[in-house]
């Protein structure tokens, strides 16, 4: 768990970061959204100390990050950035191996390990272990700075825009493949982003930063259904909150027990933001979503799937 | 598609062809070698060191039967250079050109003088040292069209470096000026020419162990660059002569009143002045270059080193340092071809080096000691230049 008690940073007169308290679950996807100058990366920095605070401190695990010196805490905390900052002069497998090297596994250790990685990125080793940075495509590259960030194995990992540089189409990937990662290593990650959807895609939890100060911080449907002040609601946008509600549910929750007979069937793990536009495309009032092994199919109406999305 | 594209191509004519498919370096090399040896001398003659010289022509110098076949030689050079566009053949009609040259030189300069005559003087004279010209530059260009990996151009001047230095030893060009007054003073010439590294080398490589830190603080700091940057420049654009006559003052003082400095050789004329104005010289380029070298490093690079856990000098060592290397090593590689040159002027204050002859050549008014000692600073400086280069290229292209 990270605890962030009371964190501030100043320079000069100005609190980038002020009075920020917040605990981050272990094994979750939190991510701090704010738009450029809200505080969210000396938020973000604060943690590994790039940044030391002014005030507060931060907690990993029940003990202060100011007992390590910074480096070695650091070794500890994967760290990924936007435009990935691989080292140009070093091959694929150089860059991943850095924390490795730091920490002095032996080499074959550290060789197995790379090959791992890539190997979990969908990076051929055989294929891309010798090759430079400047050799491979955004997507390619990004992928390498996620595996170089996980190279040591850490439980925590910190990400700052990773997929700012990336264009639409290979974000959404990206994205993806690091959720995938995330639930197979079971690594903690807290991401910053400006990106409100990215956020909704990402998060398991999300914190509002604006002006230095922590907004809201809570579930994905607590922001939408329940934003805390003016600043949050504008933020999320209010013309599609309901499908985004809808989007963070699946049919298998919301179904109810009833008639199927005669209805169309819908994959139980579908949100309800396209089980809607399944409905309104086919013209009908309910879909059939089939139930657990051996338990009968259950009814999924349009009706419920409206009151869900008021947030009922 | 593609015949289509290849029936539309301009029909090749042979008429208008001709000139243009000579090639065109090729056209103003052989003219530089031809008008030069047609109108200029070959060898120049004279009876003593500082008489009058009289131009030999070709036939002077070897006789009918061998000025033809050199010029033989050099018109099959001259048809390759014209019409034959594959570098390697280029490269091997350049060296067979120098090589014949050689040879039409140091036997040339043999059969002019009168046997047991120590006094007459025989230099090439203008024609050869057009011809010299156009065949390097014939070379030159072969050699940067063939593109070679920087490993293979280091071998390359090593095979040229052994090659010229046989040449010398084999006694071919004795006879000619300059290695009669390299005889005379062949115990000195090793001395100066030791000198002139050292000097040359010694200050380069205290600029590099001053003007590099210098460097790495102006890239940290805008304001120290702002203050030391300006001064450099300053001190780059005072006349060397000058800058040693600033300096003797200030050393002259110190060697007399403090005994250490006494001790270790600094005085007001001599290689200290010497020495530390062409340090001096060399800050500027070495402290720049390091400075941008280190502000080129990717920003992201240096933050995402530090988020891993490497420590300030970690970062410098493993990541900005080799990343700044090529820009580095090209400031290096200016300023020790700046330096091999300068140091010439350090024999005006008594520093040595191969000014000396290029000094005492001038005031005796005899232009083969003034080449005794020009000829070897240039070789020098090219000899770095090509070193430093493919140094520079080999970090450039795939830095490990």
């Amino acid at each position: 768990m990270i605890e962030l008690e009371n964190l501030t940073k100043r320079y000069g007169d100005v609190d980038v970061v002020s009075d920020v308290s917040m605990q981050i679950q272990p094994g979750s996807f939190t991510v701090v959204v704010g738009q450029s100058g809200s505080g969210k990366s000396t938020l973000l920095r604060m943690v590994n100390r790039l940044v030391e605070p002014t005030a507060g401190r931060v907690l990993i695990d029940g003990r202060d990050v100011a007992s390590l010196p910074g480096p070695t805490l650091r070794r500890g905390i994967g760290y990924a950035i936007q435009g990935h900052g691989l080292f140009p002069h070093r091959t694929v497998a150089q860059n991943i191996a850095t924390v490795p090297t730091l920490l002095g596994w032996p080499k074959a250790k550290i060789r197995a390990r790379v090959a791992e990685l890539l190997e979990a990125l969908q990076l051929d080793p055989g294929q891309f272990a010798a090759k430079y940075p400047d050799e491979l495509s955004g997507g390619e590259q990004q992928r390498v700075g996620v595996a170089r960030a996980l190279a040591a194995g850490p439980n925590i990992l910190l990400m700052d825009e990773p997929f700012g540089a990336l264009d639409p189409i290979i974000r959404v990937k990206a994205q993806d493949d690091v959720k995938a990662i995330q639930r197979r290593f079971e690594t903690t990650i807290l991401l910053v982003t400006h990106d409100m959807e990215e956020a909704f895609h990402l998060g398991d939890a999300i914190a509002v930063m604006s002006g230095g100060k922590l907004q809201q911080y809570g579930s994905p449907e607590d922001l939408l259904l329940r934003p805390a002040n003016d600043y949050v609601s504008r933020l999320i946008g209010s013309s599609d909150r309901a499908l985004r509600a809808l989007s963070l549910k699946t049919a298998r929750d919301a179904a109810e027990s009833g008639d199927t007979d005669g209805l169309f069937p819908i994959a139980p793990d579908a949100n309800l933001r396209d089980a809607l536009a399944e409905l309104i495309w086919r013209g009908a009032d309910a879909a059939a979503v089939s139930g657990e092994a051996g338990t009968p199919p259950r009814r999924l109406s349009l009706r419920r799937i409206l009151a869900l999305g008021r947030g009922a | 598609m593609a015949t289509h594209q290849a029936a539309a191509a301009p029909p090749r004519q042979v008429g208008t062809g001709a000139l243009a498919r000579l090639d065109r370096l090729g056209l103003l090399l052989v003219a530089l070698a031809a008008g030069g040896l047609a109108s200029l001398p070959f060898l120049t003659f004279k009876a003593n060191r500082i008489a009058a010289g009289a131009g030999k022509t070709l036939a002077d110098t070897l006789g009918t039967a061998v000025a033809a076949a050199f010029l033989a030689v050099l018109a099959l050079v001259a048809a390759v250079a014209l019409l034959d566009r594959r570098p390697r053949v280029r490269l091997a009609a350049a060296l067979l050109g120098v090589g014949a040259m050689a040879l039409a030189v140091g036997f040339g300069a043999g059969w002019l003088t009168p046997p047991g005559d120590r006094f007459a003087r025989v230099a090439p004279g203008g024609g050869a040292w057009l011809l010299l010209l156009a065949l390097a530059l014939l070379a030159t260009d072969a050699l940067a069209r063939l593109g070679l990996s920087p490993l293979l151009r280091m071998a390359a001047l090593a095979g040229a470096a052994a090659v010229t230095v046989l040449a010398f030893r084999s006694g071919l060009f004795d006879q000619l000026s300059v290695m009669r007054e390299y005889a005379s003073r062949a115990d000195v010439f090793g001395r100066e020419a030791r000198q002139h590294l050292l000097l040359a080398g010694g200050s380069v490589a205290a600029a590099i162990l001053i003007g590099a830190p210098l460097g790495a603080l102006c890239a940290l700091s805008p304001r120290i660059r702002g203050a030391v940057l300006p001064v450099l420049n300053v001190v780059q654009t005072i006349p060397s002569i000058a800058l040693f006559g600033l300096l003797m003052g200030p050393l002259a003082w110190l060697g007399r009143t403090q005994p250490w400095a006494a001790e270790l050789g600094i005085r007001g004329i001599g290689a200290a002045p010497a020495l530390l104005a062409l340090t001096l010289y060399a800050l500027l380029p070495v402290a720049a270059n390091t400075a941008l070298g280190l502000g080129r490093v990717p920003a992201t690079a240096v933050d995402a080193a530090a988020g891993m856990g490497m420590t300030r000098r970690q970062i410098l060592a493993r990541i900005e340092i080799p990343l700044a290397l090529p820009v580095i090593l090209a400031g290096v590689r200016v300023v020790l071809v700046q330096n091999i040159g300068l140091a010439t002027i350090a024999a005006l204050i008594g520093g040595g080096g191969l000014g000396t002859f290029v000094f005492q050549g001038v005031g005796q008014t005899a232009i083969d000691l003034v080449l005794l000692g020009a000829a070897p600073t240039v070789a020098m400086a090219f000899v770095a230049a090509v070193l430093l280069d493919a140094v520079v290229d080999a970090l450039g292209r795939r830095p490990a």
